[in-house]
């Protein structure tokens, strides 16, 4: 076991003194999936663009609430939530879209999972350039709490890795987890605050959004952009669940990481 | 110093059917419990079995052998891709490993790019990789096409270029599926000169092959596989009297 642990360590570190590789990797990826169309990755952001207007008009008639009210916090919502949703989705992919590499070169494996990190990095820094806008149109101004916005987008991406790393092992091995993952998603979509607010829910069942961990990676993110603070509670349940997080993985990881390439 | 030291090496496949690659199959078996030994879900492949190999500078070592005997994945243990879960596996030295010469390239970009990709893939870094460009540049004869993405490559150049970056360094373990040749008639001559340097370069070769004149041609020692042990290991004509048998 002291064995695995020290190469995973190696694995660990490797993985950040190749940035060059993973950020090539994840760059080529963007660049790969929108080569040669003309606004390239902005066709993403263009097309939450629409969503978010359409979502925005029917839920403001639906919620009895004004659009001013109701659209920022939409559009913050969907935007962050396309990041956390695309990352955990992405995370099960990590190992079984590297195979090429894996059974070619030895490289580190960790490689793989922030190449995941910087793809979806940069997709959400091209939808984010829709913020400005919805600042003019909307004639808000977050003020100083927009700069707690990279705080909580570093506690979510470094939790994303932990699990990139978790589940990118695990999808390895069985491969109709990405389908599970998938469709619990969907369900967490519901049941997290991004079409809704917290305080519509009746005040015996709103505490219930506290414990789900997607809403509060959510709020870390979201809420600075649209001017509050996140609670310290949000603060303190996201460097939790880092811990947790990595106590878990890495050991896992430990355990399993040789095994990867075997079941590619 | 380069070496490399193999003791009882074993590498198995675990050949999972779809039941078993399957999480809810997989929680249902538990849940139930006991095992049907008819539905065996743990069948695996041994691909090498119980391997011992001592290599040191200037040994030159050709491996031959049937289909299957397990030569690629006696390859990619000294590559480092398996990490074998029983025996010792030590080596000593880089290693570069020449099984897929095009890995890592990328259509969409340009050849410069796939220039300082495919260096970046060869474990250089990137201001190493920029410096060698001129002479990989002389070297593949593409010209202006270095400037045009890899997609409107033919095949050919595309081989060019992989093959002139990959050689463009020479590694202290050189592992080799196969020989590797790229290009047309004056190509062919030239890549050849320019590999023949880099494996007597190289401190230690080892090439899979089934051509024998290849592994007479290149190697001082000589290895027979079957069913993914070492049958014979000793000087090349020995070796090759029985493969041929």
């Amino acid at each position: 076991m002291k064995e695995h642990v020290a190469a995973a360590t190696d694995d660990l570190r490797h993985g950040f003194t190749e940035w060059r590789i993973w950020l090539l990797l994840g760059m080529n990826d963007i660049r790969q999936r929108y080569q040669r169309s003309r606004i390239g990755q902005f066709w993403i952001t263009l097309s939450m663009l629409v969503t978010i207007a359409a979502l925005g008009v029917v839920y403001s008639y639906l919620f009895r609430m004004s659009i001013r009210d109701y659209l920022p916090s939409l559009t913050m919502g969907i935007l962050v939530w396309a990041l956390i949703s695309a990352m955990v989705t992405d995370a099960c992919y990590v190992f079984t879209g590297a195979e090429s590499y894996l059974r070619q070169v030895p490289m580190s494996k960790s490689i793989f999972v922030h190449r995941m990190l910087v793809r979806n990095l940069v997709t959400f820094a091209h939808n984010v350039t829709i913020v400005p806008l919805l600042y003019a149109v909307f004639g808000v101004w977050p003020g100083w709490p927009v700069l707690l916005a990279p705080v909580g987008l570093v506690i979510v991406t470094v939790n994303a890795f932990w699990v990139g790393l978790l589940m990118g092992t695990l999808c390895a091995r069985f491969r109709d987890l990405p389908q599970i993952v998938a469709s619990l998603l969907q369900i967490a979509f519901f049941v997290t605050p991004v079409m809704w607010k917290q305080e519509q829910l009746p005040r015996e069942v709103s505490w219930i959004v506290d414990l789900n961990p997607l809403a509060t990676f959510l709020r870390l993110v979201r809420d600075p952009f649209l001017g509050t603070v996140p609670k310290p509670s949000a603060y303190l349940m996201g460097i939790g669940m880092m811990a947790v997080g990595f106590a878990v993985t890495i050991p896992f990881f430990a355990r399993f990481r040789a095994r990867i390439v075997y079941w590619l | 110093m380069a070496s490399i030291s193999l003791e009882g090496v074993t590498i198995e496949f675990p050949i999972y059917n779809a039941r078993a690659r399957r999480l809810t199959g997989e929680l249902f078996r538990r849940a139930v419990g006991g095992n049907i030994k008819s539905d065996a879900t743990h069948v695996s492949v041994v691909a090498l079995r119980d391997i011992c190999l001592d290599l040191a500078d200037g040994d030159r070592l050709g491996l031959v052998g049937h289909n299957g005997a397990g030569k690629s994945t006696l390859l990619r243990v000294l590559a480092g891709i398996y990490e074998p879960p029983s025996g010792r596996v030590r080596i000593a030295g880089t290693v570069a490993s020449l099984t897929d010469i095009t890995m890592g390239m990328d259509l969409e970009a340009t050849g410069y790019e796939n220039i300082v990709l495919r260096g970046v893939f060869l474990g250089l870094r990137v201001n190493d990789v920029r410096r060698m460009i001129p002479e990989i540049e002389a070297f593949t004869e593409l010209g202006e096409f270095l400037k045009l993405p890899l997609r409107t490559y033919s095949s050919g150049m595309m081989l060019r270029l992989a093959f002139a970056v990959t050689t463009a360094v020479v590694p202290e373990i050189l592992i080799m599926d196969e020989m590797i040749g790229a290009g047309d008639a004056a190509f062919v001559v030239k890549a050849k000169a320019r590999l023949n340097q880099m494996i007597s370069n190289s401190r230690i070769l080892v090439i899979a092959s089934h051509d024998v004149e290849i592994v007479r041609r290149f190697c001082n020692r000589a290895a027979l596989m079957e069913t993914g042990r070492i049958v014979s290991l000793g000087s090349v004509e020995q070796v090759i009297a029985r493969y041929l048998q």
